[in-house]
């Protein structure tokens, strides 16, 4: 009984979802004509599970991975290798006692036999928590200054002097030059996680900066998105926009757009330019909030993992469009994202964004002298050389994001990617999608300030 | 012992190798890399002799390993390398004879890692070695801003070539590449290992590290990439066992910023703008105040991110450790020597005589 059950509800990790849907439904059918029957086969499912769970955890040392090297590697140094192949196979007696019946009905059998790791989980959160709580609350509560030390620990992830202690181990604090390098490791921390992802975008930093990206994104360019539906809500997908603006808000307005407005909340990672990362500070800063060098390599591996890409085809030529040719696509590359796509099989989706090549018009380029700085070329705009740095700060104009229909580049064959010609035509198609649709925005806008 | 594998003859090496066990050969076997790897092969028991080949003994040789004292760098070491090779019945040699850490003395250097792997390739030639298993590091890539961010093995060696110490390891990695290209029969494994970080290791980047104040370059935060010492090690066991050519990326998994890295490690970081800090280090580095000649300030700027698919994929080797557990171990080991808590050679000493002896 309960081994039949059990190959009903396999847990199938999305392959045939109606599949899967059925053995449930007939599953709870099940429950609900012999209750006490399903229990019964509930225990025994439990017990056997819990038998395999032994039985996958006891003959670790004669398992086939486990061989002599591995021993022999373990033995040499460290003892944490065996806790890291240990590890390695608490997720194999989860999945089978998963499988031994319990899914649904019966939270408590599954907390006993299956998710061990979610219940230790939970529990490290919780330690982690009651820690964090302990922390956070001051010593001396009946201190004169405590108003005053809550508000700086509230800013400043500080331990004052002698927090641990008495009045001596303050006055030791003060005095010792760790106590400060102490601090400022912490200080330096605050804003950022221990952990960025593979491609270097940093979680808690970019959670930080949300609020002056929100800003921007909804107060200050008071963006409007449209044809949202046209965007995946999972999968692998390249979005295909117009580059504008001197400064490369672009990036990260759609990245914004796309967090806020998405039903699915899609995660964006844009490629940028080359120079970005030449240049100090900029180049770093981008690519913790999001930014990714574009090249092939990147974009491929960002789409192999299921990532949703932006790809700005114009490249440097896009950023460095004087003002009177805004709104005019130029050449796209070398047609590398219909290589990406035709290569990976991701659908294209063309975007439209007006009112960011109005927010830094740009009148003139210099491009002398400008190999020293490291930058393609130096800006006038109207407010740029003449007003100092202050001269970056965008224009409040009106933003404007149209997603229009994928364009879907399957069937094609294998080869297509290396069919120059092919690749030039498609990339011309998709062209000529962005720019139609840009024309239309562009000539129903009634103002660039207000749409 | 020998003599009944001897009596297989030359090309009977499967056989005498299911027969009796395998031999296998190190050179720089004193070194970090090398004395490790021999504490593992000794108690492999499928390895019948271990054939350690340095300046000086390997404090990790036990009852199967046979020590032979033979210095590289000098001219007609290949005939004694074969030599040993062939009355060895050598099965395979896994050349670890490299500086892990730029040094001053350049032409020793050069003779040691260019001229030195051409010998040891010349050796296992004659003496027709079955397999050569060859460290190398990622480092060779280069960092440039214009590297995609996982680096694949098929990516062109661009290190800065007027750097001996990358010139001189790029060349010997031409020198395995056509040793492995003309030898058809021959398996030749050339492992690019990350900056290697533990607990016990020593070579320039923990030294880095150990500083109190550590310089980095204003306004760049590059993703760095470590392997802990014990996946490197694992990693060339891994590398003796399986007869997989080819050349391979051995990394942690993830990356991490370099702030980041010098927070972690309980460190102040001191940003420098890089047009000063390249004549100032390379300044350091003549009067021996620093670790690593300027031409590693690019290290600090840019990408030099490596792909560790590969090596997962075909040889079956997984690290255990991540890039920040890496850095963590090795981190809270350095607190304690910071306090003099761990008693060890110091990090400047042993830094020295890791030098002469590799």
């Amino acid at each position: 009984m309960a081994a039949r059950k059990k190959k009903k509800r396999h847990p199938q990790p999305q392959g045939q979802p109606q599949a899967q849907a059925q053995a449930q439904a007939q599953a709870q059918a099940q429950a609900q004509a012999q209750a006490q029957a399903q229990e019964q086969a509930q225990a025994q499912a439990q017990e056997q599970a819990q038998a395999q769970a032994q039985e996958q955890a006891q003959p670790q040392p004669q398992s086939p991975e486990l061989d002599d090297e591995a021993l022999e590697e373990r033995s040499s140094l460290e003892p944490r290798a065996d806790v890291a192949e240990i590890s390695a196979y608490i997720p194999n007696v989860e999945d089978d006692a998963l499988d031994g019946g319990i899914s649904m009905e019966s939270r408590n059998t599954r907390e006993i036999t299956g998710d061990v790791d979610a219940e230790l989980r939970a529990v490290e959160a919780e330690v982690d928590r009651i820690f964090h709580e302990q922390s956070r609350r001051p010593r001396r509560d009946d201190g004169p200054l405590s108003s005053v030390v809550n508000r700086i620990r509230e800013v400043l992830p500080v331990e004052l002097p002698g927090e641990h202690g008495d009045l001596v181990d303050a006055a030791k604090d003060v005095l010792s030059t760790d106590y400060y390098l102490r601090q400022w490791g912490r200080i330096g921390l605050r804003n950022r996680s221990e952990e960025v992802d593979e491609f270097g975008l940093d979680p808690v930093y970019e959670q930080r900066l949300r609020p002056a990206l929100d800003f921007l994104y909804k107060t200050y360019f008071r963006t409007e998105v449209s044809g949202l539906e046209h965007v995946p809500s999972d999968g692998r997908c390249i979005l295909v926009a117009n580059h504008s603006g001197v400064l490369p808000y672009d990036g990260m307005m759609v990245r914004t757009a796309l967090r806020r407005e998405h039903p699915a909340h899609r995660e964006v990672r844009w490629l940028a330019e080359d120079f970005i990362f030449h240049l100090p500070f900029l180049g770093a800063f981008m690519n913790r909030i999001g930014a990714v060098r574009a090249c092939q390599e990147n974009a491929e591996r960002l789409l192999r993992s299921e990532r949703c890409v932006l790809v700005f085809p114009e490249g440097i030529k896009g950023v460095g469009k004087l003002y009177n040719q805004k709104y005019k696509l130029q050449r796209f590359g070398r047609g590398g994202f219909i290589k990406l796509a035709l290569r990976t099989g991701a659908p294209i989706i063309p975007l439209s964004i007006v009112g960011a090549e109005e927010s830094a018009p740009m009148l003139y380029r210099i491009e002398y002298l400008t190999q020293a700085l490291g930058l393609p070329f130096i800006p006038v705009t109207p407010t740029f050389p003449a007003l100092g740095p202050l001269g970056l700060v965008p224009a409040p104009t009106k933003w404007k994001l149209t997603f229009g229909p994928p364009i879907d580049l399957e069937g094609h064959g294998a080869g297509a990617a290396d069919d120059a010609l092919l690749v030039v035509r498609l990339a011309e198609r998709v062209r000529t999608a962005i720019q139609k649709s840009l024309d239309t925005m562009v000539s129903e806008r009634k103002s660039v300030w207000f749409g | 012992m020998p003599d009944s594998a001897n009596s297989n003859g030359r090309s009977a090496a499967p056989v005498r190798r299911k027969a009796r066990g395998r031999v296998v050969a190190l050179t720089g076997a004193a070194s970090f890399l090398g004395r490790n790897l021999i504490g593992i092969l000794e108690e492999d028991a499928s390895i019948a002799r271990i054939v350690a080949i340095d300046i000086e003994a390997a404090p990790t040789g036990g009852p199967k390993t046979r020590f032979y004292e033979l210095d590289l760098t000098q001219p007609t070491s290949e005939v004694r390398i074969a030599e040993i090779f062939s009355a060895e019945a050598v099965d395979t040699v896994v050349h670890l004879a490299f500086l892990a850490s730029p040094s001053h003395a350049a032409a020793y250097a050069h003779e040691l890692e260019s001229v030195g792997t051409m010998r040891v390739i010349t050796a296992c030639r004659s003496a027709r070695v079955r397999k050569l298993v060859q460290w190398s590091t990622t480092l060779l890539y280069g960092a440039r801003p214009t590297n995609p961010n996982f680096l694949s093995e098929r990516h062109p060696l661009r290190a800065r070539q007027d750097e001996p110490f990358f010139a001189d390891k790029i060349s010997a990695e031409h020198e395995a590449g056509r040793f492995a290209a003309r030898e058809k029969g021959t398996v030749v494994t050339v492992l690019r290992t990350a900056p290697i970080l533990g607990p016990t290791v020593n070579n320039y980047l923990t030294r880095y590290l150990a500083r109190k104040i550590v310089p980095t370059m204003m306004g760049f935060d590059p993703l760095l990439q470590f392997l802990h010492e014990v996946d490197a090690i694992a990693a060339f066991k891994r590398a003796v066992d399986r007869d997989v050519p080819g050349v391979f990326n051995v990394v942690g998994d993830g990356v991490l910023p370099l702030s980041t890295v010098v927070k972690l490690s309980g460190r102040l970081g001191a940003p420098l703008p890089h047009p000063i800090a390249r004549p100032m280090l390379q300044a350091l580095w003549v009067a021996h105040l620093a670790e690593a000649p300027a031409s590693f300030i690019d290290y600090l700027r840019f990408l030099c991110v490596a792909d560790g698919e590969k090596v997962r994929r075909e040889l079956g080797f997984t690290p255990a450790y991540t890039t920040r557990e890496a850095l963590v171990d090795f981190a809270s080991a350095q607190r304690l020597r910071d306090v003099n808590l761990l008693q060890e050679p110091s990090a400047k000493k042993s830094g020295k005589v890791e030098q002469v002896t590799e």
